[in-house]
């Protein structure tokens, strides 16, 4: 018998249990079966096509899968459930696009503040000072009143962390967040993802830089052809990985 | 021929303006501008609404609004204002002022033609708007409101006023079912003159020029403006390149 703090503990993480999806007759995920700790910072890496994108998808239901479930703090994500039980429960779940989706009609920290007045009631003064509290955070303050048109790359991808920031998600999930990038401007928006980790916060991240997996993450996730071949942490997976598939993988990238 | 026009106008101007105003129902420009501006204000939402429905995930909603859209824009205008004209008061035995007929005619017609419009621009938005809203914890209503919308809107400026240009033309063909509009006097007007069609309608084809020409010229101001301000106005001039909006006024 645990304690109840014991038990709150434990079901403060991400669970996805025996979970397929298909498109049409072409399964992308066969019978995941994952775990996620709470603080804990999971690297997703696999080929292209492998499903990471759709894994990381259905964890906040923008896909639907075809059966099994996933659970963020014990409560089912894909149950059948009224749509504002399940935007309340989205926006418990902070998203990283790729190719960052910053609102272009909106100036920087309407970005950033307008999902909490919208979403959340929250005051507009109030969301405002948030916004730009969390803009110095990811080191563009000067930028608030800016468009996203006129900012660089990184900057957009640092924005569009703010804006998912904002809504104060326990859990962040990315997806490739750098790979739009131009190289010199990778490490800025690693080093806002290595921030944030280090504040504890839940990470879900597919991603193909080895360096952030090597020295943020607290565990890999390697993925082929929709299965989950292997999970290990960082020193393992990279000095001797197990599976095969994996270590042809692994010597691709050093290629 | 300029004398003839002065003279025309001289004599005429108030019938062209207000038609037979105060002792018969209000008419000439006044009336298409009237005619014009509750066509375009009320066929607007109903475009909005029209090209929402068609982009719904249920069925019984998108299937009806898709068949009403085809349909209406497979028919040539005239034939819908005939049709309501004499099938509405038959089926209804009400007595409906042909202004009204003209009027929810045009609005249906144009909403449908309208609604396409709408469509494509959020189509060509793209999902990724839609998921980061949406990953946001956004509705789908409050997601289409304040994201999508306002961004879609934007980019097909041109060719909504190409509609609402369009809708201004149409309101002319309400001659046929005696709306009393600018059309309608100009050919009255006519009639009384017998000889000199061509100054006539000349008149009436600048005032009609005049209008449209407006209002595109409105639209193109607001849209800079927009255009500006998202390019950040701060650096003073535009470091934007401006597209100068082309409005293609024939009917899509
Ligand atoms: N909407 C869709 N319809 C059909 N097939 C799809 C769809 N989306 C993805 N797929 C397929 O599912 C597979 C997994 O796609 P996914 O985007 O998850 O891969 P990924 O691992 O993220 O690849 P990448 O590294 O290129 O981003 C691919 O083979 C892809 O072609
Ligand atoms: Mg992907």
């Amino acid at each position: 018998m645990s304690t109840p703090a014991a038990e709150i503990q434990q079901v403060q993480t991400i669970r996805l249990s025996d979970v397929c999806k298909s498109y049409g007759d072409y399964a992308v995920l066969k019978n995941i079966e994952a775990e996620v700790a709470r603080g804990e910072v999971v690297v997703i890496c696999g080929p292209s096509g492998s499903g990471k994108s759709t894994l990381i998808r259905t964890i906040n239901r923008l896909e639907e899968i075809n059966s099994g479930s996933i659970t963020l703090d014990g409560q089912n994500i894909h149950a059948a459930m009224r749509t504002r039980e399940l935007n309340l429960l989205r926006s418990r779940i902070g998203f990283v696009f790729q190719n960052f989706n910053l609102f272009p009609h909106l100036s920087v920290v309407e970005n950033v503040s307008m999902s909490p007045i919208r979403v959340k009631g929250v005051a507009a003064d109030v969301a405002h000072d948030k916004a730009l509290k969390l803009l110095d955070r990811v080191g563009l303050a000067d930028k608030a009143r800016a468009y996203p048109g006129q900012l660089s790359g990184g900057q957009q991808q640092r924005v569009a962390i703010a804006r998912a920031l904002a809504m104060e998600p326990p859990v962040m999930l990315f997806d490739e967040p750098t790979s739009a990038l131009d190289p010199e401007m990778v490490g800025e928006v690693l080093a806002v993802m290595k921030s944030l980790a280090s504040e504890g916060m839940t990470m879900i991240c597919v991603t193909h830089e080895m360096g952030f997996a090597r020295d943020v993450a607290d565990r890999i996730w390697f993925i082929d052809a929709g299965q989950i071949l292997e999970t290990a942490p960082p020193e393992e997976f990279f000095k001797s990985p197990r599976h095969p598939r994996a270590q042809r993988f692994l010597a691709d990238l050093r290629h | 021929m300029i004398h003839d026009i002065i003279a025309i106008i001289q004599d005429y101007w108030l019938l062209l303006l207000i038609g037979q105003y105060p002792n018969g129902p209000l008419g000439g420009l006044a009336n298409t501008l009237i005619l014009s501006a509750l066509s375009i204000a009320l066929a607007f939402p109903v475009s909005i609404m029209l090209a929402l429905a068609r982009l719904s995930k249920w069925r019984l909603l998108r299937w009806p609004v898709t068949a009403l859209v085809y349909i209406t824009r497979g028919v040539p205008l005239l034939m819908l204002i005939l049709w309501s004209y004499f099938l509405v008061p038959l089926w209804t035995g009400a007595d409906v002022p042909s202004f009204v007929t003209m009027l929810t005619t045009l609005v249906v017609y144009q909403g449908a033609f309208l609604s396409e419009v709408v469509r494509a621009g959020i189509v060509a938005l793209g999902s990724g708007q839609m998921d980061a809203a949406r990953a946001l914890g956004h509705s789908s209503l409050g997601a289409m409101r304040f994201i999508i919308l306002p961004q879609a809107l934007y980019n097909m400026i041109p060719s909504i006023i190409s509609t609402f240009v369009s809708t201004i033309k149409d309101t002319t063909l309400g001659y046929v079912i005696n709306v009393p509009d600018l059309t309608f006097a100009a050919s009255q007007v006519n009639n009384q003159l017998l000889t000199q069609p061509f100054q006539v309608f000349f008149i009436l084809a600048v005032v009609y020029y005049a209008i449209c020409w407006s209002l595109t010229h409105v639209a193109n101001i607001v849209e800079r403006r927009i255009t500006r301000r998202r390019a950040g106005l701060s650096g003073g001039a535009a470091p934007v390149e401006l597209v100068p909006a082309k409005i293609i006024s024939e009917q899509l």
